[in-house]
């Protein structure tokens, strides 16, 4: 799921903690938009944007952080939209509900560590990919874009 | 499998799979949220009744809730319905109306029966209102108008006097969805043809209503809580044209007008 690796130079101590914030920023902003979906989606935008001419190092871990948040939204606003249409009557509570809410839950939860351990280990240097993320993040950011 | 459109392939699969297992365990009950449900119906029923019961004079005889109770244990017998969770009342109102309340509280005013020209034009009313408890439309009414963390306050008794009376006036003043008055319209007139009760009567009520308001301010009230009478006269008729009426009568009509006086002396 997430794999150490050995990125194509050292990173700057300044490069290090400027990635590590792009991981950080999009759990802070989750924490202070709750239950808003797009909050943590457009704080790590927002960052992402700031840094796209920044270094590699940054550029791709922004990116990273980025990809994770927008396939995030999806199904959190998904779960959000389900929720307010059951609360407005439009909608009944069913198992179908319980279940999309569990699972959406637990990725939350399972991105939310990934995102922790990511920020900690990149703040040292160390470059860490996630499963699919990484590769994309591979593809979009090349080295001299 | 360096390839993301693999790894997307597999995160989905696990993700599909996930939620259809999770779909088969049953959380409604693991949760007890029917359990929950029921409980704050129930309380909001009670509620709603006893500041409708301050308000309007009940009429309780049997000589008076005997015709109701028996269209309302006729449609409920033919159409599975359990008849000993409705709650009837017949209320003292010349107000052309009835409608439904949470926890199968279901209300007419005198003003109906007066309105009625036989037993079967009120069935189809009935018919309408048991439409909306059974598709839970009241509640479904209530969250829309009123917002589901309101309500739920109201019956922890946390609910002020003024909540309760915007409560109990989105059911008695207040039109349901187009949608959800159309579907109780079909089901009511279902229900009449299950029950052996010609609901071509029904048809010609709303159509009458639709026609003949502008001379009478106590029909009027029932067109604003129930709009486009005349679309959903034309909507029964259209349902029942292919069906065959059933024949018989609820009431005669000497006895239907005996009644009528009744009710009418009561009040």
């Amino acid at each position: 799921m997430i794999t150490l690796k050995t990125f194509s130079y050292k990173p700057s101590d300044h490069e290090a903690e400027r990635a590590s914030n792009s991981y950080l920023m999009s759990v802070i902003a989750l924490m202070v938009g709750m239950p808003f979906p797009i909050v943590n989606l457009i704080a790590t935008f927002i960052f992402y944007l700031g840094n796209r001419k920044s270094t590699y190092f940054v550029r791709w871990h922004c990116m990273q952080a980025l990809l994770s948040q927008i396939s995030l939204f999806i199904p959190n606003a998904y779960s959000f939209y389900w929720t307010i249409s059951i609360l407005m009557g439009e909608k009944e509570l069913n198992n179908d509900y319980f279940a999309f809410v569990i699972i959406v839950a637990a990725v939350n939860f399972i991105e939310f560590l990934a995102t922790i351990y990511t920020a900690t280990k990149s703040r040292k240097g160390i470059h860490v990919e996630w499963m699919f993320y990484g590769d994309l993040a591979n593809l979009i950011c090349p080295p001299k874009s | 499998m360096k390839n993301p459109l693999i790894q997307l392939g597999i995160i989905a699969a696990v993700l599909i799979i996930s939620w259809q297992a999770l779909r088969q365990v049953d959380w409604l009950t693991l949760f007890r949220v029917e359990q929950a449900t029921q409980n704050t119906e129930e309380k909001l029923g009670d509620l709603l009744w006893e500041y409708n019961s301050t308000l309007e004079i009940e009429l309780k005889s049997d000589s008076a809730l005997a015709p109701l109770k028996k269209i309302v244990f006729l449609i409920c017998e033919h159409n599975n319905i359990d008849s000993s969770e409705i709650k009837l009342h017949l209320l003292q109102n010349s107000e052309v109306n009835a409608f439904a309340m949470p926890d199968d509280h279901l209300v007419i005013y005198t003003g109906l029966i007066a309105n009625c020209q036989n037993a079967e034009e009120l069935s189809g009313v009935i018919g309408h209102e048991l439409g909306h408890l059974v598709e839970n439309h009241v509640m479904k009414k209530l969250i829309k108008e009123i917002g589901l963390s309101i309500l739920i306050s109201m019956t922890t008794g946390n609910g002020g006097g003024e909540i309760i009376q915007e409560t109990f006036g989105a059911l008695t003043s207040k039109a349901y969805d187009r949608d959800l008055e159309r579907e109780a319209d079909t089901l009511s007139v279902g229900y009449l043809l299950n029950a052996n009760i010609n609901p071509a009567p029904f048809g010609e009520f709303l159509f009458r209503l639709a026609q003949g308001h502008e001379n009478d301010l106590d029909a009027l009230y029932w067109l604003s809580t129930h709009p486009h009478s005349e679309e959903r006269a034309a909507n029964v008729f259209k349902f029942i044209e292919n069906e065959e009426h059933p024949k018989d009568t609820l009431m005669s009509p000497s006895d239907w007008k005996q009644y009528q006086n009744y009710i009418a002396h009561e009040q």
